[in-house]
């Protein structure tokens, strides 16, 4: 991997993200002859005077009191030190501090949902592709399309429904004590996976699949190639075959699309997490949506964006690590 | 008088070869119950209000809340507001097909047109589009979404404003390296030496060459977005006065339908979305059967999964592969 392609592709990362924290800036700023005023507490019983003066101190508050260029420039400097900005709730909270506080409860969502799907979906995947147009085959293609035609969200309505309130198994709506009193131990941990069973089960089952269907194609696709036609000729066993020279070689697609699926753990499961009412970033962005808390709406957005560029960057170099006959830089 | 003739001809022409495609669908043994299903749907939502018993916006029965099916109501009525579920779901037919077709459609227009730029035009507009497309996967749809109906108010027309903007994406990225192969066949290459336009090639050569992909594309777009149609009127984002099948599944809920076990509350509009989605998606497989044998069906499921599970990710993977095999090609010519 050549050096002037790193830094091609971390330049060319920075470009999107400044495009990108510009748009965040003037979407807020959409359709409005004052942008403020998104911004300014209901008036209640106020008088007009003293609202114009709670207004003037909103105003100053978010900065809004200064040029948009000098609102962009500042907006811009604060980024820089990681301030997201101020949210609207009461106590005035960082946006960062907000988004910190329930990233990793929504990250026990999104990481068990990829490695439980990435697992047993490698091993449908090899399976059907070894068995290939015989029933196991068959079988993972009618129930990718039937998985497909189910959303995410029903499955977890029917698991609620079936598992949460007619057999109590698991509980249907998360535990709210869950988040305060977890402090490491065995058995907090224990609870928090009793609770994030139902939504795990049901973001999993499409991701199951569709790393099956990935890890069949992939698969097929090498089994075709000639080194292992050569592999069986040299009379080695099933296994080696299939663990040395296959599934390695059929790995690349698999690593990529995992990659991939990085910026998708921090916003991938907003519906779930509404459904099951779990204390993630999904449930916080529709929590600023209902209070029009544009400052942790933005922030969250822009943190969201980050985070898959963040991610897009990452596959781009692995990609041209593990595969040298593929230069990604040189498109054209 | 000769040219209106020649438009009759041509607009003739495409109706039978319509005609000769849909039989060819309708002949092919998995094809049979797509079709079924879509004119059933069409059927449904033309007909509504002739079909469904009650009227579903109907909240004053007050006497009928909360019944179980029986034949009065095929699938019993709603807890809080006694609406008729069997005629909701009806109703409800009309909005998905209604977004799903439309932005189908808008998506194929978008993506072909911006595709075949970027694609055979190439310098500084494919530079544009491109870095377009690269701005766009990165931004989270979802969040996006919730954050325009909050500044332009909830409607089905920014939806679907909101799923052409970011649908295209994917589609140009396919057409626009299907194009750069394309763009050194031998028939291009003989017409640009003839003197023929840019313009005549896109339209002449190059179109026709994607068209397979196009029609294909469009059934499984068509699915995938009433897919994320429904996610998204299940999170309130939809017209509030329409009724759809995420808002029914939304309702049922709120409503309570979990709680006092009224499973049918829950299985209906997800039966609907399901029926829905699988036709549209049958059809769209054989389509990619017919058109492209050499491809596998199961190709087309997967491209699919790039709508349901959240979606971008597996858009920039699709893209990479696309990009890697014209890298691949472009290496080899």
């Amino acid at each position: 991997m050549q050096k002037s392609f790193v830094i091609k592709r971390i330049l060319y990362a920075i470009f999107i993200f400044f495009v990108v924290l510009t748009l965040n800036f003037f979407i807020p700023r959409l359709g409005v002859d004052d942008p403020a005023e998104r911004y300014y507490p209901p008036q209640g019983n106020m008088s007009d005077i003293e609202y114009e003066i709670i207004k003037q101190v909103t105003r100053e508050q978010y900065g809004f009191d200064v040029s948009t260029f000098k609102q962009y420039t500042n907006y811009v400097e604060g980024l820089l030190r990681f301030d997201l900005g101020t949210s609207f709730r009461t106590g005035n909270p960082k946006v960062s501090t907000l988004i910190a506080e329930r990233l990793p409860w929504t990250l026990v969502l999104s990481v068990s949902n990829l490695v439980i799907s990435l697992c047993i979906g490698l091993i449908f995947g090899t399976v059907a592709a070894w068995k290939r147009g015989r029933w196991q085959d068959s079988l993972l293609l009618n129930l990718s399309t039937i998985s497909v035609a189910l959303p995410a969200f029903f499955i977890a309505l029917i698991l609620s429904f079936y598992f949460g309130f007619e057999l109590e198994l698991f509980p249907a709506y998360t535990n709210p004590n869950m988040v305060s009193q977890f402090d490491w131990s065995w058995e907090a941990i224990k609870v928090v996976f009793y609770n994030a069973a139902l939504p795990i089960i049901s973001m999993s089952i499409g991701g199951i699949i569709g790393y099956s269907q990935r890890t069949r194609n992939s698969v097929i696709a090498v089994t075709n190639e000639e080194f292992v036609l050569t592999a069986r000729a040299k009379g080695l066993s099933q296994n080696k075959v299939l663990f040395k020279h296959t599934l390695r070689n059929a790995m690349l697609p698999i690593v990529t699309a995992v990659g991939m699926s990085l910026s998708g753990l921090i916003g991938g499961a907003v519906i779930i997490e509404q459904i099951f009412n779990w204390n993630g970033m999904g449930t916080l962005f529709l929590e600023a949506n209902n209070t029009n808390d544009y400052p942790l709406m933005m922030g969250i957005m822009l943190f969201m964006s980050t985070i898959a560029i963040l991610a897009n960057l990452i596959v781009e170099l692995t990609y041209s690590l593990l595969d040298p006959r593929i230069t990604v830089g040189e498109k054209r | 008088m000769k040219k209106i003739k020649k438009i009759f001809k041509k607009i003739l022409n495409s109706f039978i070869g319509i005609g000769l495609f849909i039989a060819k669908i309708w002949k092919h043994k998995k094809g049979k119950i797509g079709l079924v299903l879509v004119g059933l749907l069409a059927f449904v939502a033309i007909f509504a209000p002739l079909i469904a018993p009650y009227d579903p916006y109907d909240v004053t029965q007050r006497a009928a809340k909360g019944l179980a099916p029986s034949w009065e109501h095929l699938l019993g009525t709603t807890i809080n507001t006694g609406q008729d579920i069997f005629s909701m779901l009806i109703y409800g037919t009309r909005v998905s097909l209604l977004v799903g077709l439309i932005t189908g459609i808008a998506i194929a227009f978008l993506g072909a047109i911006l595709g075949i730029i970027a694609g055979y035009v190439g310098g500084v507009a494919d530079n544009l589009i491109m870095r377009i497309v690269d701005i766009m996967l990165v931004i989270p749809t979802l969040p996006l979404t919730i954050v325009i109906t909050n500044l332009f108010g909830k409607s089905y027309f920014i939806i679907v404003f909101i799923f052409v903007i970011f649908g295209w994406t994917g589609l140009a990225r396919v057409i626009r390296s299907l194009v750069l192969v394309l763009k050194n066949s031998n028939y291009v290459k003989a017409s640009e030496l003839a003197g023929g336009s840019r313009w005549h090639i896109m339209t002449k050569h190059i179109l026709p060459g994607v068209s397979h992909l196009l029609i294909m594309n469009t059934a499984l777009t068509c699915a995938g977005i009433m897919v994320a149609e429904a996610g998204l009127s299940f999170l309130g984002l939809g017209d509030p006065t329409a009724i759809s099948w995420g808002k029914m599944l939304a309702e049922a809920q709120s409503g309570g339908a979990l709680l006092f076990g009224h499973w049918w509350w829950i299985i209906a509009p997800g039966i609907g979305i399901f029926i829905a989605v699988f036709a549209f998606m049958r059809i769209g497989l054989v389509m990619e059967e017919i058109l492209n044998p050499r491809m596998k069906a199961s190709s087309g499921i997967y491209k699919l999964f790039k709508t349901l599970n959240n979606t971008y990710i597996q858009e920039v993977f699709d893209g990479m592969n696309e990009e890697v095999l014209t890298t691949k090609e472009g290496e080899i010519s």
